[in-house]
């Protein structure tokens, strides 16, 4: 079992800071919204361009307030519903790991978002009502998106009631996750607020102190003209002017964004998956192998340590298709499928070549066309785990059974007396028949233009086992299976046995049972039976296939007891 | 008689069921006493040893309180329930009755009228309802009323005395014919109870309602369904994903959580509607249901805890008990005489009442499987080795004792057919394993979609419980009953190996430093030696943090730590190795690198408090200011957003000078400013800004301590054994299958129609495995009649399942490591996911040359029932082994291909009969 643990660092959501202005209404003060670097996703639609903004949304927010607070006709807005200046440009900040970038202004950036969060500040300070009017509220559909709002008073010596009433709201549109966040978010925005109040509670204070002069300065320094910003002089004084807080809005921002990152990594989601195959850590382990050697000669380390992720699939993808990308260059006759080639050698043939190539011998073949030779190889190998293999496509001498199972020679190199009068291997001469008209005919007729002959002296009968190979050729005789069926079935059967190749090592190799037992367990796994000699050898030989891995795995859980057992 | 019913009794009654729970509740001693007499073989269940973590208190069932309320223009506001001025009438001996019966359901029904055991049903009085409830309206229908027509949902905090307020709200239909027919039978309902019950019409004054255009949907929009729309057009798109791979792992996992964050993002904002004036206006009803929080803080906090968490099904809940009243209201109609119309309807509504206390009870304080086998190898790889071999013990004794029918095999068929969150599981990997096999590097893919397009994991863990990741979603829950407690345990236990899901860790995110962060102008004093690990480093951006799986879990981190956890991130994340040492003034002030200008604006402390705010708050250290400096318009490029890149470079000094000034000027002057004051033409404003580039902040950093969380559906929904059936879990076991018999089709019917998972659900099913009878049965909701009183179908062993489990259990038996076997079952669940791969692309090409139109019509037209003229055959042909490996295909499909995923499934029962050499 594979642990994969996935972080979530950021929530889909917003945070706006809200204040009920008494001259105008529910305002929102200041905005903070993450934007999304580009997906990898289909084209979004309406994304963020300031030059989008839907009338139909604007009106939609802005009728709200004018119905709830009377006030369509106003048009002004004092410092009380500011936060940055007309030309302050705002604030962002990156999350250089994921590109997310939260930014704040007075009003969300992203058009499809500015109604809503009029929506939501108009809800929170308008319409829902809180007990004791501070405390959190979740409310919200599906049209508007849903909200988390908390609501405050802050001191104001000059304010009505000598406060003013803000709130906090957090929009999303994933309603589940917002509720699941709401004990977060509380404690959170709880803190923010507290510190807030109580920094202006701090300015109230000083302000007392001074109150009579101040409120004489202030009547003597309006004018008549002004009057009625005068008497509501209090409505005008910002949420930095209660807080005396220079930075009051890039801390705001800082934090607002915080929350955002911080509310989407709250949770931490831990998902498996399956073992990689034996056949993908292999192509891995000679992958690294690989460059290993080769950052040996050149020098260059940096290259070579950086496998992982595309790299290493590129590589892995070329390593599978490893001759079928050399076919491409050979234009000539090649063999497509494991069903095309027992179709040109004959369903006997076949049967005894793919037995050798299942048993482990050296399986060589002799022609002039090496394009022909490699793509039988490469329709050959995948009976095989790719542990299993090891090809010398085309070699201008022999090559000893250690060093290849597959090898191809050209058509006059001799074959050693020791290889040719050995059971453990199969010798296939392509020979062709005739070559003139080869231009005319399409490539399953050229074929036919070749003719195969082979020889083995191997004695024992071929038409008993492997089970894997009794199965396989049901598969590839089953003209109703397409192609892409067969090669996903021979995966299966492949994986099957795999499985029974990793219990016989454990059994036998690292634990070092006893015949009888091993026995007990080739019945288990259904090796027993008629072809159980085939089955046996096929184990056997495929065990050298295993990853190192999996088999340095296995021996340090028995050795080292030690015990964080996984795949 | 206006007996103090409610309170004394029903807190007598509740209270006790408590202590089997959660034994070491102090005060209850007497309660305890007339438990135990009755039910002494529920106490000291084991599981009750150390499940239920978040249940720490006892909960009291009168904590629940309903209130029901009419918004009405003509008449204002009304009261049409309110379970605390209710009062029963007729029970001669309550104390003894009520005291006697255990907080299950059969007492919860016994409340209502169709109590069996009862000769008549119990009266109630409606007496004045309390003070409260002129303020509990207010907060549920809000000052201003809002037009919206969809149900809402609302969720108050009350401080004092502390409650939580979930209020769904609804308009009842006037003159629009897009609500659906049970809203209008409740308004009318509403209406004739109006006229008969106790009226208490607030005075509240009605303003006029916020225009909020109304939507075509049904009333019940938030139920979930309402996002289909948008979530089946994100379907019809093919994915980016590396699901067409065969190799890719997590193709269906990525799948599932891609479209959920897409149908969750903001970006793409609400989906616009038209507004219907014609819409607007009407009576609205609202359904609230008020707890009561305990008050000891740390109960208090782990009952919120539990609470949103697992709201969703809290909130399926409430739409049962939302539709029972609706049900009391229809039947009360029908009654002429009016004091027996208001009896009938407090009776219903009491009934309901009692069922959803007795479910909320149930979902807090029933036992849980200690140690679900699956999630504790995830989590706890240190004792994975006993973990194993426990577990291999329990399957093999589970084994022996159901050797005669095979009851494990049928069983396990059942379940990894139906819970299918292991198929993602065992799906292959591509990816290389990371310094020992049990470790992998995070895949690339899901990993960026976890961080980029975040969704929530909360909810892909409830999907993962009932199975539903394929298309059409089906969800699927296992009972298992029996009478020997210990044998249901065992099976439970094994199951929990089987039923999956992702394992969740809560982050305890801490704001660097505590709470600074979040705290604009913090003003409690800091430890200053916390402090020391805060400021970043001016002149090292925190895009050089190394960006590695390991490292993004505290990549974030990097300023204030608490002590304990520097060491650690000194070990992993470079930036706090080379932290500035403290000097918070230095760190208020801009940094080195800043332009003159930024010090002038911000950078210049003046002012005692302003130093004071520096000085306290860490946060301060970090905003600082950087432009015009050359690393300004590094960070933008390393940003990679090309927009801000290149606002950024086409910034001159000169520009900022200008800016800033402005920005000075404006800040300092009085007046409020001349221009576009408005919000209206604040857009101008959004404009003009977009031209300019931001002020960039450093992200605050903030650092993370795991925890394995218990607030989480894995451990809260594999449930052990219980005293009595319940809807909610993934699994669970009961000792008599009655209650479940009665209430499971309503059940999962209920399901179906508000699905907790925020998804639309085609079909619930209940996997029911009896010990005694060694029988397992599959109930769905869609299928009804079945012959003799069973629930449902018999389940067929699959051959495939049942050497898969013989095989592993005799490895075990010939002394294999048992780390090794469970490793050789996972290897043999790969086999099977293989073995469907190749069914689904046989079926694939099987459906592009055999398909029949008819078929394909058919499907289109009626996508989940079964096809006419195939049933019969489809039903001989169907084996287990085809089944599951159906279930499967379906799985890995491409969510959206929901055709073809039910083509296939017939085709699999037709035409798998013939090949049986796939399989």
């Amino acid at each position: 079992m594979l642990i994969n643990t996935f972080h979530f660092l950021q929530m889909n959501a917003l945070v706006a800071l809200c204040h009920f202005c008494e001259l105008h209404g529910p305002r929102t003060l200041f905005c903070t919204e993450a934007v999304h670097p580009p997906s990898p996703s289909p084209p979004q639609a309406g994304s963020a361009i300031p030059g989008d903004r839907d009338p139909e949304a604007e009106r939609e927010g802005e009728g709200l307030t004018m119905r709830a607070n009377s006030s369509a006709t106003q048009r002004d807005m004092c410092e009380g519903c500011r936060s940055l200046p007309a030309s302050h440009p705002g604030f962002v900040s990156v999350d250089n790991e994921t590109g997310i970038r939260y930014l704040s202004h007075q009003h969300p950036r992203q058009a499809q978002l500015f109604s809503v969060v009029r929506q939501a500040c108009v809800r929170s300070l308008s319409c829902e009502v809180c007990p004791g009017r501070e405390g959190p509220i979740f409310f919200g559909d599906e049209q508007h998106g849903f909200v988390f709002s908390h609501t405050f008073f802050i001191k104001d010596s000059l304010a009505r009631g000598f406060q003013r009433w803000y709130s906090i709201v957090v929009v999303a549109m994933d309603r589940i996750y917002l509720i699941n966040s709401w004990p977060f978010l509380l404690r959170h925005l709880r803190l923010t607020i507290q510190s807030l109040q109580s920094t202006a509670l701090k300015v109230f204070d000083s302000e007392q102190c001074v109150c009579p002069q101040r409120v004489m300065r202030m009547n003597s320094a309006f004018s008549p003209a002004v009057f009625p910003h005068q008497r509501s002089g209090n409505a005008a004084r910002s949420l930095t002017s209660l807080t005396q807080h220079p930075n009051l809005w890039g801390s705001l921002h800082s934090s607002f964004s915080w929350l955002l990152k911080a509310c989407g990594s709250r949770l931490t989601e831990k998902l498996l998956e399956g073992a990689p195959t034996e056949d993908t850590l292999v192509l891995i382990e000679r992958q690294t192998e690989q460059e290993e050697e080769m950052s040996g000669w050149d020098g260059s380390e940096g290259e070579g340590s950086n496998l992982q992720s595309g790299q290493s699939e590129s590589a892995q993808a070329k390593d599978f298709q490893f001759e079928d990308g050399k076919q491409d260059d050979f234009i000539g006759p090649k063999f497509k499928s494991l069903r095309h080639l027992r179709q040109v050698l004959g369903a006997a043939d076949f049967r005894q070549l793919t037995w050798h190539v299942l048993m482990g011998n050296q399986v060589i073949w002799r022609g002039s066309d090496s394009g022909l030779i490699q793509s039988a190889f490469s329709v050959l190998k995948a009976l095989l785990p790719v542990g299993c293999v090891r090809a010398i496509p085309y070699s201008p001498h022999y090559e000893e059974a250690y060093r290849c199972n597959f090898l191809g020679l050209s058509p006059d190199v001799p074959i050693p007396a020791h290889v040719s009068s050995s059971e453990f291997s199969v010798l296939v001469d392509v020979l062709n028949a005739e070559k003139g008209c080869a231009g005319q005919l399409t490539a399953d007729e050229v074929l036919s233009l070749y003719q195969f002959h082979l020889s083995s002296t191997n004695t024992q009968p071929t038409d008993k086992g492997p089970t894997l190979l009794n199965k396989m050729e049901v598969a590839l005789s089953n003209e109703n299976l397409s192609v892409e069926v067969v090669s996903l079935c021979l995966l299966c059967l492949k994986e099957e046995w795999m499985n029974k190749v990793k219990v016989l090592f454990k059994f036998s190799k690292v634990d070092g049972r006893g015949k009888e037992d091993t026995q007990r367990v080739l019945g288990l796994l259904g090796a027993t039976g008629p072809g159980e000699e085939d089955n046996v050898r096929l184990l056997k030989f495929w065990m050298t296939g295993l990853s190192k891995l999996y088999k340095s795995h296995l021996m340090t859980a028995v050795r080292g007891g030690e015990r964080t057992l996984s795949q | 008689m206006l007996l103090g019913v409610g309170k004394a009794h029903t807190g007598t009654c509740w209270h006790a069921p408590t202590v089997w729970s959660w034994a070491s509740v102090v005060g209850l001693k007497m309660k305890f006493k007339i438990w135990r007499k009755n039910t002494s073989r529920w106490l000291f269940i084991p599981e009750s040893a150390s499940w239920n973590s978040w249940a720490s208190a006892e909960f009291d069932l009168a904590q629940i309180r309903l209130i029901v309320y009419q918004d009405c223009e003509r008449r204002g506001r009304q009261v049409l329930f309110d379970s605390k001025a209710i009062h029963k009438l007729d029970s001669s001996e309550p104390t003894a009755d009520e005291s006697k019966t255990t907080p299950n359901r059969s007492n919860a029904c016994q409340i209502g009228c169709q109590a069996s055991d009862k000769d008549k049903p119990p009266s109630y009085q409606y007496t004045r309802p309390a003070s409260d409830v002129n303020m509990l309206g207010e907060m549920m229908f809000g000052s201003v009323s809002m037009s919206y027509k969809g149900s809402t949902l609302k969720i108050h905090h009350i401080r004092s005395p502390p409650q939580l307020m979930i209020s769904k709200v609804f308009s009842t239909r006037f003159g629009s014919s897009s609500v659906s027919g049970s809203t209008s039978t409740l308004q009318d309902s509403f209406e004739s109870m109006c006229q008969t019950f106790p009226s208490h019409s607030s005075s509240m004054a009605h303003s006029n309602p916020v225009d909020m255009p109304s939507r075509g949907h049904s009333e019940d929009g938030d139920s979930g369904i309402a996002r289909s729309a948008s979530l089946s057009s994100l379907l019809a798109t093919p994915l980016p994903s590396p699901g067409s791979s065969l190799s890719s792992g997590c193709a269906s996992s990525f799948q599932r959580r891609y479209l959920r964050s897409q149908a969750t993002s903001l970006q793409h904002g609400p989906v616009p509607r038209c507004s219907n004036p014609a819409m607007i206006r009407r009576k609205k009803i609202a359904i609230s249901i008020i707890i009561s929080l305990p008050e000891r803080e740390e109960e208090n906090h782990s009952f919120q805890e539990f609470f949103f968490s697992h709201f969703p099904l809290f909130e399926s809940h409430m739409n049962k008990l939302k539709t029972a009243i609706e049900r009391a209201m229809i039947v009360c109609r029908r009654i002429a005489e009016s004091s027996q119309r208001v009896q009938v309807y407090l009776c219903r509504v009491m009934e309901a009442l009692g069922e959803f206390r007795m479910t909320v009870w149930n979902l807090y304080m029933a036992p849980r499987i200690s140690e679900p086998v699956w999630l504790s190898m995830i989590s706890q790889s240190a004792e994975r080795n006993l973990l194993c071999q426990r577990f291999m013990k329990e399957m093999s004794l589970l084994m022996e004792h159901g050797a005669k029918t095979q009851f494990l095999s049928v069983l396990l068929t059942a379940v990894l057919t139906h819970h299918l969150a292991w198929v993602p599981t065992v799906m292959p990997s591509n990816l290389p394993p990371a310094k020992h096999a049990c470790q992998k590097p995070t895949s690339q893919t899901v990993d960026h979609l976890a961080k980029s397009h975040p969704y929530n994991p909360l909810w892909a863990q409830l999907g993962d419980l009932y199975g539903a990741l394929g298309s059409p979603v089906r969800v699927c829950r296992t009972v298992v009953v029996g009478r020997r407690r210990e044998l249901v345990q065992r099976v439970l236990y094994v199951l929990s190996y089987f039923i999956r899901c992702s394992d969740l860790q809560e982050e305890h995110v801490q704001p660097q430093g505590r709470d600074n962060s979040a705290n604009p102008c913090m003003s409690q004093t800091n430890d200053p030696s916390t402090e020391k690990h805060f400021s970043p480093p001016p002149d090292e951006p925190f895009s050089e943090v190394p960006g590695t799986n390991e490292k993004a879990q505290i990549s974030g981190v990097g300023v204030p730590i608490p002590c304990m956890f520097v060491q650690q991130q000194q070990d992993l994340s470079k930036d706090t190795k080379s932290t500035n040492p403290p000097n918070s003034l230095e760190a208020a002030n801009v940094g080195p690198e800043s332009s003159e200008t930024g010090q002038e604006c911000f950078g210049e402390v003046s002012g005692e408090l302003e130093h004071i705010l520096a000085n306290q708050s860490p946060l301060l250290h970090r905003v600082q200011f950087h432009i015009g400096s050359p690393r300004e318009a590094d960070n933008a490029g390393q940003a990679g957003n090309l927009a801000a890149m290149g606002a950024g470079r086409g910034f001159d000094k000169c520009l900022h000078q200008r800016l800033l000034t402005d920005v000075m000027r404006n800040e300092s002057s009085d007046s409020a400013l001349g221009d576009s004051d408005d919000e209206e033409t604040s857009l101008q404003e959004v404009y003009m800004a977009s031209e300019l580039m931001e002020y960039d902040l450093p992200l605050p950093k903030f650092e993370v301590e795991s925890r394995a969380s218990v607030n989480h559906f894995g451990r809260s929904l594999l449930g052990g054994y219980c005293p009595q059936y319940m809807p909610d879990f993934a699994l669970h076991g009961i000792s008599s299958d009655f209650r479940l018999k009665q209430y499971l089709m309503a059940d999962l019917e209920h399901t179906v129609l508000h699905p907790a998972l925020d998804e639309p659900v085609a079909e619930a099913l209940c996997i029911v495995a009896d010990t005694d009878r060694l029988s397992v049965q599959v109930v769905s909701s869609q299928r009804r009649v079945f012959e003799g009183g069973r629930l449902g179908r018999d389940v067929m062993m699959s051959n495939l399942i049942h050497t898969l489990i013989t095989s592993v259990l005799q490895l075990f038996a010939l002394n294999i490591a048992a780390d090794f076997c469970v490793m050789h079952l996972e290897d043999r669940l790969q086999e099977v996911y293989f073995k469907s791969r190749s069914l689904a692309e046989y079926l694939r090409g099987q459906t592009r040359v055999h398909m029949s139109s008819r078929i394909r019509t058919h499907c289109a037209r009626q996508p989940f029932s079964p096809c006419p003229a195939f049933t019969k055959q489809s039903d001989c042909l169907v084996c287990p082994d085809e089944r599951l490996a159906v279930y499967v295909c379906v799985c890995i499909q491409l969510p959206g291909d929901d055709e073809s995923c039910i083509i296939l499934e017939y085709l699999m029962r037709l035409c798998l009969f013939f090949h049986k050499s796939l399989i």
